[in-house]
């Protein structure tokens, strides 16, 4: 069976909440009721027929063709099945999102992976502030979980982290790992100012030296840690090579608040 | 009916009955291959018998860096008991003294098994003292334990399964010491090869096989007289005349069929060099079938 198809047919003149549109919720419906769905935020009533041509069955395997960063909420809430962006996301992918897989081919507005709690977020490209963050109403950020992020993530990557690994390619902005209480970031380049302020547990993991370290994290000098050659592997095991080797400088900190949290960077 | 024979050695028509106990598998790594074996052979010494040791533990095999977690050299040890409790005792004392102490060791689950697990990590953690910190990767929890020489990691918690069984053996009886003792050490590098089984004894062989109970009051178990080459003359001996010593190979495995398989290695490979070499006879001990409920016939085995 082929996957259910939604194919933008243009640039919607408001935002769309794209959030009735995963697996569980398009089980049993008929393409007519599918395309009946409301999925706009205005007093202008707008369905998935009128945005979008549908096609395909098999409500497991999701496609979103030709989407642009109005495309607000997909997979919101995910708890299974798979879904695969053929083009941009706009805000709260993956929000909250409890089991499955998304990829996204292109980039994705902000609060990615908000509160998210299980599964697999993969976007090739860019991702924009919060993301892994504190969806709204929420009070914690990503809870568990894996997240790949080809490009540049925005600011506040990862606030108020609780569990989970976020892989960012390209470079992070400030604040990443903010408040974090526990979780991992892998941070292959650049990254913003006051990353990890407040964090009380939890990993950055830096393989470039960061410019920018907090005060309030004290050094801890550099040393074997066998964690890291197991992420290495299991990295390896998804499919991602990454050479973390096996000595990291360590400074632990927040000082300010728990201290318990780490930032672990590349020995080479 | 013919006697069995394999190359010349009579196979006796009997079997080995051996115990359902309780198992698990743990993964040691180390930075070097040396050292992952010390902490091995650390951790499973004094494991030869539940008898007095509390346990019986071994290695099950030697592995690559490709086949551990941290991508470093390990070893995978079986490590068994009579009941889940008294293995969650022994895991944590053994791993405890002689994993965690030994430098640069890390320690991972090696078994999936059954809904229960058993801890590893988990109670391994509070040597951390609060500095201890908590990692899942892919699903699965790891404790960063902080020691002398950088971090002690540790698997949460390792599966267990109750299918294993314990006492498997063959009895290997020959006309000189050195014969028997040159096909048994064959037999155990064997037996090393086959996945899921353990030789816990010295080099893998007994010596002094024990019969249930003696004429002293306390003592549990005692020489198995029946096969003392030294008094077939002042006993009912099971030995023919021209024997001159007899080894047992115990085998625990964490399933029947790896016994079995066990089994069936070691006899071929008793029987490598025929008769001539002076093996004899290859048996196997039983209390008459009616203590342990794996009865493995030796004619089946190696039919």
């Amino acid at each position: 069976m082929s996957a259910l198809q939604f194919d933008l047919k243009g640039r919607p003149d408001q935002r769309l909440d794209l959030s009735a549109l995963v697996p569980a919720q398009l089980a049993g419906l008929s393409r007519k009721e599918i395309e009946g769905l409301a999925i706009g935020t205005t007093r202008e009533k707008l369905t998935v027929g009128d945005a979008f041509k549908v096609k395909g069955k098999d409500a497991e395997q999701l496609r979103f063709v030709g989407t642009d960063d109005r495309c607000d909420k997909i997979g919101t809430g995910l708890a299974g099945g798979e879904i695969v962006v053929d083009g941009n996301a706009g805000a709260y992918l993956g929000a909250g999102m409890k089991q499955g897989r998304i990829e996204v081919a292109g980039s994705c507005g902000a609060l990615t992976a908000a509160s998210m709690s299980g599964g697999h977020i993969a976007v090739r490209r860019n991702v924009g502030d919060q993301a892994c963050g504190v969806a709204i109403g929420d009070t914690m950020g990503m809870k568990g979980g894996f997240v790949t992020i080809g490009g540049n993530a925005g600011a506040l990557l990862g606030e108020r982290m609780r569990r989970g690994l976020v892989v960012v390619g390209g470079d992070a902005g400030d604040y990443a790992g903010g408040r974090m209480i526990a979780g991992t970031l892998l941070l292959k380049r650049k990254v913003g100012r006051y990353a990890g302020y407040g964090c009380r547990r939890g990993s950055l993991i830096f393989m470039e030296k960061p410019r920018h370290i907090l005060p309030t994290f004290a050094d801890c000098g550099v040393m074997e840690f066998d964690y890291l050659r197991l992420l290495e592997t299991w990295l390896r095991g998804q499919g991602l090579r990454i050479g973390l080797g096996g000595r990291a400088r360590r400074f632990m900190g927040d000082m300010a608040v728990l201290g318990k949290g780490e930032m672990l960077i590349l020995a080479r | 009916m013919p006697e069995l024979k394999v190359k010349g050695i009579t196979i006796v028509e009997t079997f080995a009955e051996a115990f359902p106990m309780v198992g698990t598998r743990i993964i040691i790594t180390a930075p070097t291959a040396e050292w992952a074996e010390i902490s091995a052979v650390t951790m499973t010494g004094f494991a030869t018998s539940v008898i007095a040791c509390g346990a019986e533990a071994g290695i099950e095999r030697r592995l690559s860096k490709k086949e551990t977690p941290d991508g470093r050299p390990g070893v995978a040890v079986l490590l068994f008991t009579m009941d889940a409790d008294k293995l969650q005792k022994q895991l944590r004392n053994r791993v405890g003294q002689c994993v965690l102490t030994s430098p640069g060791s890390a320690c991972f689950a090696g078994l999936e098994g059954e809904k229960k697990k058993l801890k590893l990590g988990a109670s391994l953690r509070f040597f951390g003292d609060g500095w201890q910190m908590s990692k899942v990767v892919g699903g699965r929890r790891y404790w960063r334990i902080p020691v002398m020489d950088g971090e002690f990691l540790c698997e949460d918690k390792t599966g267990l399964t109750k299918k294993a069984v314990g006492g498997g053996n063959l009895l290997v009886l020959g006309k000189s010491h050195r014969a028997v003792l040159a096909a048994c050490t064959r037999a155990v590098k064997a037996i090393a090869e086959v996945p899921d089984v353990i030789t816990p004894f010295p080099g893998g062989i007994v010596r002094s096989g024990s019969k249930v109970g003696s004429k002293y009051k306390g003592q549990i178990a005692s020489t198995n007289d029946a096969y003392c080459p030294s008094l077939k003359g002042a006993v009912k001996t099971d030995l023919p005349l021209g024997v001159e010593a007899v080894m047992e190979i115990v085998i625990d495995g964490l399933s029947a069929d790896a016994i079995s398989e066990a089994m069936y290695a070691g006899i071929h490979a008793i029987a490598k060099s025929g008769a001539r070499e002076g093996v004899t006879h290859i048996t196997a001990g039983n209390y008459g079938g009616n203590l342990g409920p794996h009865h493995f016939h030796l004619k089946e085995i190696v039919g």
